[in-house]
């Protein structure tokens, strides 16, 4: 399914910003809110997992629906996981597209990933202790 | 021990109201602050020492040699980027900016990928806008559009709008209308008098039709203007043109999305039009604690807000050349320093990866997504919680953040004037 | 110890009337004395004209504003920088430019002391932090009180005492030299998106008018013995027919102060103007200098604009509106909370304008129709008449008759006819120009007694020395060879120590900065008055506990004293 990709703050999100290998962190920010009707259409319930795909990569999140946004919207808390998937095309203003990146969201089995391990996917290498 | 009218150094609002209860060092009771602000002072675990990334984990390493590494680094660099600076003290971004300058270095500041945009449309067309007491005490109109203070900002609204008892606005809820303008229903659009639900992208259209009706041709409007009812846009248009004194608050719904600075540019000029009938200001909701700090340290020293390019000899500012993510993203950087913030998180993939690539240096008290990223990373204390130092609030209003508890760390200015000071033969700035 | 001789140093010294002498200087530490040892540096003068240093009584340099133009201006940061180059930081801007670039180009012009014309006392932390990054110059903050709340009420209750005791712990919290009062009255209504049009005109709700506010604080200034006099920015700046509000406010000016004016008028050209449209604009120079030269109890700054692109920045937030409406181009307003207002427009004074051209004559007029130079001092309001790098400039045409004649040639043709600039003879001497320049200055802000604006034992070692003769140059004849002189000191010594040589800047500087603390009786003290206390927790959206600038932020910071209430 197409989709037009939001992401922003939240409580939660920011409770936890300075707390990111923590599992509360992971919970928070790897969070795909959907329309009901889109998960409907999906054939998903809450907690079900997706995998959101833009021409810039793809990254597995948990499903969970939200009245607030139309159909053709997710939205994705700011940090790690959104970023996974935005462009870094700035179109010479210095930001990207963090509010309209056009995704492809499809069901899928995978698991959800820890910060450390898309930090080591792109090169990082995990500090646990906490 | 109690501390009282503590300033919370979480996000833009910089409450200065806080009761904190002080035991040893530790924080154990915050009153007066949100949700945010607890975890700020009571949730607040640290970097214990410097590490250093080695071939197979993390090794910690003590703070001269630290501090040694960073500098022979940045030494040997040919183009660094030094980034971050909106969670720390003026006092660390001032010697920020001396490396850069002394280094030939870009610096960026988070604004960057925030209300970058915002200062673009500045640049543009100007800012009226008013310290926060002035809403408080007279506007009895406020409009949220493109941000979500509920979640981002919780209590900017009691301290300054909807629920903030004014001078001239004695019975804030009955006296104040409140719009909220947005994508989606939110938190902050549940308790508007008015919400006014925008198709993504369409702040821009919207922005123009509302300054076409305010400019008196509400003729030209069509019935549906993304996604809004024509009949809405006039009444909001009358609500505005009507208030004694309005007041605009936007967030990263207009800079992110489509049109970036230019639909802040119309939000603008629709505050422009709006001051030829009554009084209107209009004001971005700053994130970080001090990102308006880095800001304004920045203009003072180098004349430009973020995003300058120390490489030439002179300072050079060119956002979409000179701003971090496109540095990252062009793999132009060879090495890093990242302060007081999370590139790792916030950056897109492509532009976080960069970092990895390249000795990257973290100096921040927490670890973060940025920290998996670095050669080294060197904590330090954390601005308004055991520092001491100055912050600009969203409006521009210069605070000076408390130090209340005492953890052992060195400053991050202190950190940062040894590595200036080995960059430049000991030489102080 | 350091210790330093200047050697045949042309002197002209005005506060000790000393005209041209030939003489030399001693320094130790930072202090100007009778002799030094054998051991001292020597600088050999060579004859050149050796003044005071230099002391700007109005400019705008430092503070929440200035950073905002300059913020919003790259195009002008594009148009002044330079590398970093021995201690010189880099720099940026012509008009506004970074404190750096504003220390270094007013150190090169052999100026040494500065007042930040309006610190609006909630941000002041701001101004301070700035002042440390301007290291070259000691600095003084002029504190707006113009819609001061508390000062408004008290005015209303025409208590002057009260008035006294809110401003002198005002000044004391942040750290401020000077009462500002900009478009008194007129601030607060700004924020309602009004103005005043009369200083007779009451404030909507307080209930006071600016002829109230301005008389209330001119007496609570010399009820707390201020070093300075108020300084006004008068009602109505910049419209047609304003000059009769610039009158009327001169007239409710008692004299007050043997040692000093009662009221310092900032930028009067911007208060000349008659007729009543921009068609019919002309100038009453002669009527504001007729009072001018009766009432000794009034000082004046020129507030001369200068053909360029420049920005103007003040706390008078409905003139820059006002202003930005006629010219369409980007504008700025910040508004703050309880004390005042403030607006920034760029603009650009063109010859090819009837408007500019008479505003440009205006302000030499008054210069020249006052007969003390020591009531009209030299200043361009930078930068909302010209940026300070053109006060050279306006010495230039001060001095010499044929320049302003080769200049108003080039002019828009009406200027002629609606000003009288073209008749004046008169050429000011080398002498009016130090008087204009530092000793009118030192006297006006009342820091004679800090070492401030003469070369007398004891003074503080401000020096500049110009690499001009004036035994042998004809300032009316070779006025350009004036106007480089004054652009570029041979020496510009700041407490002692060399610090900028032929424009270049030579050591990293430390500079200080003056601000009041006057002692007020315990019973009349607002910071034990619980009504005043309730009102600013209620009102302000920062704790009293937390408005008040710390120690920290003066590295330098001298404390002038006054025994107030007595």
């Amino acid at each position: 399914m197409k989709c037009i990709l939001n992401t922003g703050r939240s409580v939660p999100q920011g409770v936890s910003v300075e707390h990111k290998g923590s599992e509360e962190y992971r919970t928070v920010a790897s969070v795909c809110f959907l329309n009901s009707v889109d998960m409907m259409v999906l054939g998903i319930e809450t907690e079900a997992r997706v995998r959101i795909a833009s021409p810039s990569g793809h990254v597995v999140l948990t499903a969970r629906s939200a009245d607030g946004l139309k159909q053709g919207e997710i939205f994705v808390t700011i940090g790690p996981y959104a970023n996974h998937i935005i462009s870094s095309e700035t179109h010479g203003t210095g930001m990207p597209d963090f509010k309209s990146q056009c995704v492809n969201v499809e069901v899928t089995e995978e698991p959800v990933r820890s910060v450390g391990e898309l930090m080591e996917e792109i090169g990082g290498l995990r500090y646990d202790r906490q | 021990m109690i501390v009282n009218d503590v300033v919370c150094p979480f996000c833009g609002c910089l409450c200065d109201d806080l009761e904190l209860e002080v035991k040893g060092d530790r924080v154990v009771r915050v009153q007066n602050g949100c949700s945010l602000a607890e975890a700020t002072f009571m949730n607040d675990t640290r970097l214990p020492a410097p590490i250093r990334r080695t071939t197979t984990g993390w090794k910690e390493i003590p703070y001269d040699e630290a501090i040694k590494e960073t500098a022979d680094i940045l030494k040997d660099a040919d183009r660094p980027l030094l980034y971050g600076w909106s969670s720390t003290h003026g006092e660390a971004q001032s010697v920020g900016v001396h490396i850069a300058e002394l280094m030939g270095a870009v610096i960026d500041n988070t604004s960057t990928v925030c209300h970058g945009p915002s200062i673009l449309a500045i640049q543009e067309v100007g800012h009226p806008g008013c310290t926060l007491g002035q809403v408080k005490n007279r506007a009895d109109v406020v409009i949220y559009w493109g941000c979500n203070p509920v979640e981002a900002h919780p209590r900017h609204m009691s301290r300054y709008t909807t629920y903030a008892t004014g001078f001239f606005v004695p019975d804030a809820q009955r006296d104040r209308t409140v719009i909220v303008v947005d994508t989606r229903r939110n938190n902050s659009s549940d308790i508007a008098d008015e919400f006014v639900q925008i198709e993504p992208g369409g702040d821009y259209a919207v922005l123009s039709a509302l300054r076409a009706i305010v400019r008196g041709k509400d003729s030209v409007i069509p019935k549906k203007v993304a996604g809004i009812e024509k009949e809405q846009l006039i009444r909001v248009a009358e609500i505005c043109t009507k208030a004694k004194f309005g007041a605009i608050f936007f967030g990263l719904g207009l800079t992110m999305s489509r049109g970036k600075y230019k639909n802040v540019r119309n939000a603008i000029e629709l505050t422009d039009e709006l001051n030829r009938h009554t009084k209107f200001v209009i004001s971005p909701m700053r994130g970080h604690g001090n990102v308006y700090g880095s800001n304004e340290v920045f203009t003072w020293m180098t004349g430009y807000p973020f995003a300058v390019d120390f490489a030439r000899g002179i300072a050079f500012y060119n956002p979409g050349e000179t701003t971090a993510v496109d540095i990252l993203r062009r793999g132009e950087c060879d090495a890093a320093l990242i302060v007081a913030s999370d590139p790792g998180a916030n950056f897109p993939r492509i532009a976080a990866a960069h970092l990895a690539k390249i000795p990257t240096v973290v100096i921040d008290p927490h670890v973060n997504a940025t920290t998996s990223l670095s050669r080294i990373h060197i904590p330090c204390t954390a601005a308004g919680i055991d520092a001491a130092g100055t912050a600009y609030r969203m409006d521009g209003v210069p605070i000076r953040l408390k130090k209340v508890i005492e953890r052992g760390y060195p400053d991050d200015a202190e950190i940062l004037k040894k590595i200036y000071d080995r960059l430049n033969g000991s030489k102080g700035p | 110890m350091t210790e330093l001789l200047v050697r045949n140093a042309c002197v002209i010294d005005p506060i000790r009337g000393i005209n041209g002498e030939i003489m030399d200087i001693a320094i130790r530490d930072g202090r100007i004395v009778e002799s030094v040892s054998d051991r001292a540096e020597m600088i050999d003068a060579r004859r050149c004209l050796t003044l005071p240093g230099g002391i700007d009584s109005h400019t705008h340099v430092c503070g929440t504003k200035v950073n905002f133009g300059r913020y919003m201006s790259p195009e002008d940061m594009r148009a002044g920088r330079t590398r970093r180059r021995g201690r010189m930081h880099v720099t940026s801007g012509y008009y506004v430019p970074t404190t750096f670039g504003n220390s270094y180009r007013y150190s090169a012009m052999g100026y040494t002391t500065l007042l930040e014309g309006a610190m609006a006392p909630l941000e002041a932390r701001h101004t301070h932090e700035e002042f440390t990054a301007t290291p070259h110059q000691d600095m003084l903050a002029n504190t707006l009180f113009d819609g001061n709340w508390a000062v408004m009420d008290a005015v209303r209750e025409k208590n002057i005492q009260k008035t006294a005791a809110i401003v002198g712990w005002t000044l004391n919290a942040v750290k401020g030299y000077a009462i500002k009062l900009t478009n008194p009255g007129g601030t607060e209504a700004w924020g309602w998106g009004e103005d005043l049009t009369s200083i007779h005109e009451p404030v909507r709700h307080f209930e006071v008018t600016p002829a109230e506010i301005i008389s209330t604080m001119i007496r609570a200034n010399e009820l707390l013995r201020l070093p300075h006099s108020v300084h006004l920015h008068c009602n109505n700046l910049g419209k047609p027919g304003n000059y009769q509000t610039t009158l009327a406010t001169f007239d409710l000016v008692p004299d007050l102060n043997p040692d000093r004016q009662t009221l310092y008028a900032t930028h009067v050209q911007f208060h000349a103007y008659g007729g009543g449209t921009w068609r019919n604009i002309c100038s009453k120079a002669e009527e504001i200098t007729r009072s001018i030269n009766n009432k000794p109890q009034i000082v004046m700054d020129m507030g001369q604009i200068m053909f360029c692109r420049t920005m103007t920045m003040t706390a008078d937030g409905p003139m820059e509106f006002n202003l930005h409406c006629l010219h369409h181009n980007k504008w700025s307003n910040h508004d703050v909370e309880l004390e005042t207002g403030s607006g920034i427009i760029p603009v650009t004074y063109s010859k090819k304008s009837a408007v500019n051209c008479i505003m440009w004559a205006i302000g030499l007029e008054l210069a020249l129709l006052t007969k003390s130079p020591w009531q009209c001092l030299l200043e361009t309001d930078n930068p909302n008449g010209a940026p300070f790098v053109k006060y050279p400039e306006v010495i230039g045409l001060l001095m010499s008759k044929r320049y302003r004649d080769e200049e108003c040639a080039t002019l828009h043709a009406d200027t002629e006819k609606r000003t009288s600039l073209h008749a004046l003879e008169r050429e000011m001497d080398w002498f009016d120009i130090a008087v204009m320049t530092r000793a009118g200055q030192a006297k006006a802000l009342g820091i004679i007694n800090q070492g401030k604006g003469h070369l007398g034992i004891g003074a503080e070692a401000d020096i500049a020395i110009y690499p001009i003769r004036t035994d042998s140059l004809d300032p009316a004849r070779e006025y350009r060879k004036v106007v480089e002189g004054f652009q570029k000191t041979r020496y510009t010594i700041k407490r002692g120590r060399v610090v900028s040589r032929d424009g270049e800047i030579i050591v990293d500087g430390a500079n200080a900065t003056f601000w009041t603390n006057a002692r007020i009786p315990e019973d009349l003290r607002v910071d034990n008055d619980p009504e005043f206390i309730r009102r600013f927790q209620e009102f302000y959206t920062v704790r009293m506990s937390n408005y008040p600038v710390q120690e920290v932020y003066l590295p330098r910071g001298r404390c002038v004293e006054t025994e107030s209430f007595t």
